[in-house]
């Protein structure tokens, strides 16, 4: 291009009169794909992407990256979807927003893009929070659930079973810390601090108990959120420090040793496990418990993939979304990025499961997990209980208290019409 | 540029523009900077108050009061108040006698120029160079309660027996959310009295000495009155950023635990952000302005007060 082109280009981007990501070669097709940043090996997904271009010539992919943090991504798709044309033709979006943003008309329905016949091929969890009103806005990109680690060596000196109830967790507990006589040593730790992290515990915790934080039956609901305080205050198997835990500082509490018990998120079984880990092959993993008589379900966690609302780019962008969630490319990310694929024929795959043996485990756990009331309103919800929450967890407030003030807050958050019955699943 | 006087007379510069129009003139580019920058978007947060404005149920409309009626029975927005003011109150008073501490320390050692005052003024003003975000991480660190430096200090000198959990304690968290904002800003404060401490005419003390005047004495009567524009303004600044404070608490706690550090410009956030609540956000946000601006007013009416007094 002569220097009198490039400065047309540049006087037409810099006036605004060139859309961003629009290339001043007229062949190409610019897919803007915006996602937050992957932990591990990032090349690994691009990779992917070159080979997507290869497949399909005249489709240029180009990765915009956003923080790691959920909540500023949740703002910067918050306010440049709003606007009506978004900077992008291709978004991750979190299990817990793909409702608010249907419903906002934000996201393009992809029904054409995933066939009904095809939908039982992933797990059922993200499939049900990616469907608005019958349609479907999302496809699953990777999947996650609160799981249950423990200390295999510990238990195993003591005679003990994994816990398949919280009161077996809570006599194993005692037992270990009565027995080992470790100051250091804390029975079961979690996630406590106020933020989204806490809310996904309470509600594993209430449904294991056959109840939920903003409906159905308020007794039961009482006796989950207690048993959150009287594992610090009572029976002294969690640290006060629960209270500021987020998932890493527990990670790194029970990598150090210090827990028998953490409930966490798979992504952490690598990283225990790394070389040099001073619990590398001391731990293992099972389904979180549940109070006796009762089935909980796990809370679903993990990521979509979306188009935005009215994108110019839809076909091209549709394709990169069957490509990533396609079976090959599913291998590729369980095996090289250690994410958990949502296609649920990869978890029979013998030559994967030789190379992620935990996802046989994790099968069953996927399987029951269940996402977190599906309303498009879960944010503000979630963000209203979560201070009442953290107040029963130190001790400030009662359950009781708290589940008055939780509920009261829903009415008023929400119009009746706005909590559909599902919410009420256990 | 202003016509030089030299190359104009006075009548012909009258006969193009008066002076005071050409004045506007010259100060336009700057008004319209503040304009853009600063009016307008403080004009559409307070239009944006008075609407319900809810992008996920499409609700767009005008409502008038409503989103501050409810702010007045919202038990949140009290408490997130009362925890604004518990803050800036407490790191503020403490910033200001240690910051004017500092101050004289500074300007003892600087009155006569050596390397050792230069590095002195340095050393002072570094928490305040450092970004907020960090240095929040950094006291996350000496909170830590199992390899925090601070519960290992409280330890070896036998102040405590057992770790103190400073963050996951709701009474001692906000405590420590203040103990880092004052380290951060005292600094921040020392500068600005010790510019006000230069400006002190040397002479004045000298003749108080004469007239037998101890320090304290010297103190009261000279340091203090000269200085009082100085620490209004100081008080100034620093409350409007107390009021508005953010990052600090947001990295060090999150609100949390049970809610006893969410300040209004967190709670603000969480509304405006996550639950996107943009109307009663913004009504948020604009009661947390009215409180900053009611407070610095506050401090200008005695400034100028102080002002008349001494002049």
């Amino acid at each position: 291009m002569t220097a009198r082109g490039w400065l047309i280009v540049w006087a037409l981007s810099v006036t605004g009169c060139m859309q961003p990501g629009e290339s001043p070669e007229p062949a190409a097709t610019v897919l803007v794909f915006k996602h937050g940043r992957l932990s591990g090996d990032g090349e690994a997904l691009s990779g992917l992407l070159r080979e997507f271009e290869q497949r399909f010539p005249g489709v240029v992919v180009r990765e915009e990256l956003l923080p790691a943090s959920s909540d500023r991504q949740h703002q910067y798709y918050a306010m440049n979807l709003d606007g009506g044309s978004a900077p992008f033709d291709l978004l991750g979006v979190d299990t817990i927003w793909v409702q608010e943003f249907a419903k906002a008309g934000w996201l393009s329905s992809l029904d054409d893009i995933l066939l009904p016949a095809e939908r039982d091929e992933f797990f059922p969890g993200p499939i049900e929070a990616a469907t608005f009103e019958g349609r479907l806005y999302a496809l699953p990109w990777y999947i996650d659930a609160g799981v249950l680690y423990y200390r295999r060596d510990l238990l195993e000196r003591h005679g003990l079973d994994p816990p398949r109830t919280w009161p077996e967790l809570v006599r194993a507990a005692k037992l270990v810390l009565d027995a080992e006589r470790d100051g250091r040593l804390a029975g079961f730790v979690w996630q406590g601090k106020q933020y989204e992290g806490l809310i996904c515990v309470a509600v594993e915790v209430l449904r294991s108990h056959g109840a939920d934080l903003w409906t159905g039956d308020r007794d039961r609901a009482e006796a989950g959120l207690r048993f959150l305080r009287e594992a610090i205050s009572v029976h002294g198997i969690t640290p006060l420090s629960a209270s500021m835990a987020d998932e890493e500082s527990t990670r790194l509490m029970f990598g150090d040793g210090r827990a028998l018990f953490m409930r966490n998120w798979p992504y952490a079984w690598a990283l225990l496990q790394r070389e040099g880990s001073p619990v590398r092959d001391k731990i293992g993993m099972a389904p979180l418990p549940s109070f006796p008589g009762q089935a909980g379900a796990p809370v679903l966690g993990g990521w979509l993939l979306a188009i935005p609302q009215n994108s110019p780019k839809r076909e091209a962008a549709g394709k990169l979304i069957r490509f990533l969630t396609s079976l090959s490319a599913q291998r590729r990310i369980a095996m090289d990025l250690g994410y958990n694929p949502t296609r649920r024929a990869l978890y029979a795959e013998q030559s994967l499961l030789k190379v992620r043996p935990l996802l046989k485990d994790l099968y069953p756990i996927f399987v029951s997990a269940r996402p977190r009331p599906i309303t498009p309103y879960y944010l503000a919800l979630s963000q209203a209980a979560q201070p009442e929450v953290s107040a029963v967890v130190v001790g400030r407030k009662t359950p009781r208290e708290a589940l008055t003030a939780v509920r009261s807050q829903a009415e008023r958050l929400l119009p009746k019409s706005a909590f559909p019955s599902k919410a009420k699943e256990s | 540029m202003v016509p030089r006087r030299t190359s104009m007379t006075g009548a012909a510069m009258r006969r193009t523009l008066s002076e005071k129009s050409w004045g506007y003139v010259l100060a336009a580019p700057a008004f319209i900077l503040v304009g853009c920058l600063a009016l307008a978007p403080i004009a559409a947060a307070l239009w944006l108050s008075l609407r319900h404005r809810l992008p996920i149920l499409a609700v767009d409309e005008f409502v008038g009061a409503a989103n501050y009626l409810d702010l007045l029975s919202d038990d949140r927005f009290w408490a997130a108040c009362r925890t604004t003011l518990y803050f800036t109150v407490l790191s503020v008073t403490i910033e200001l006698v240690l910051g004017l501490g500092l101050a004289l320390l500074l300007h003892g050692l600087t009155r006569r120029p050596s390397p050792s005052a230069r590095i002195a003024q340095v050393v002072t003003i570094l928490p305040w160079a450092v970004p907020t975000v960090v240095s929040a991480q950094i006291w996350l660190w000496l909170y830590q309660p199992d390899y925090g430096l601070l519960n290992y200090l409280l330890r070896q000198a036998g102040v405590v027996a057992a770790s103190v959990d400073w963050l996951a304690d709701p009474d001692w968290a906000i405590h420590a959310a203040i103990a880092m904002d004052v380290w951060k800003t005292t600094p921040f404060a020392a500068l600005l009295l010790l510019a006000g401490l230069k400006a002190v005419p040397e002479d004045l003390y000298d003749a108080a000495r004469i007239d037998g005047a101890g320090w304290w004495e010297r103190f009261r009567m000279i340091t203090l009155p000269l200085l009082m524009p100085i620490i209004l303004i100081t008080l100034v600044f620093r409350t409007m950023d107390a009021v508005r404070v953010f990052d600090a608490v947001y990295v060090l706690t999150g609100g949390g635990p049970g809610n006893a550090t969410e300040t209004l410009s967190i709670y603000a956030y969480k509304t405006l952000f996550q639950s996107l609540q943009f109307g009663y956000g913004s009504a948020l946000a604009t009661a947390m302005f009215v409180i900053a601006a009611a407070l610095s007013t506050m401090y200008l009416l005695l400034l100028r007060r102080h002002l008349r007094e001494v002049p």
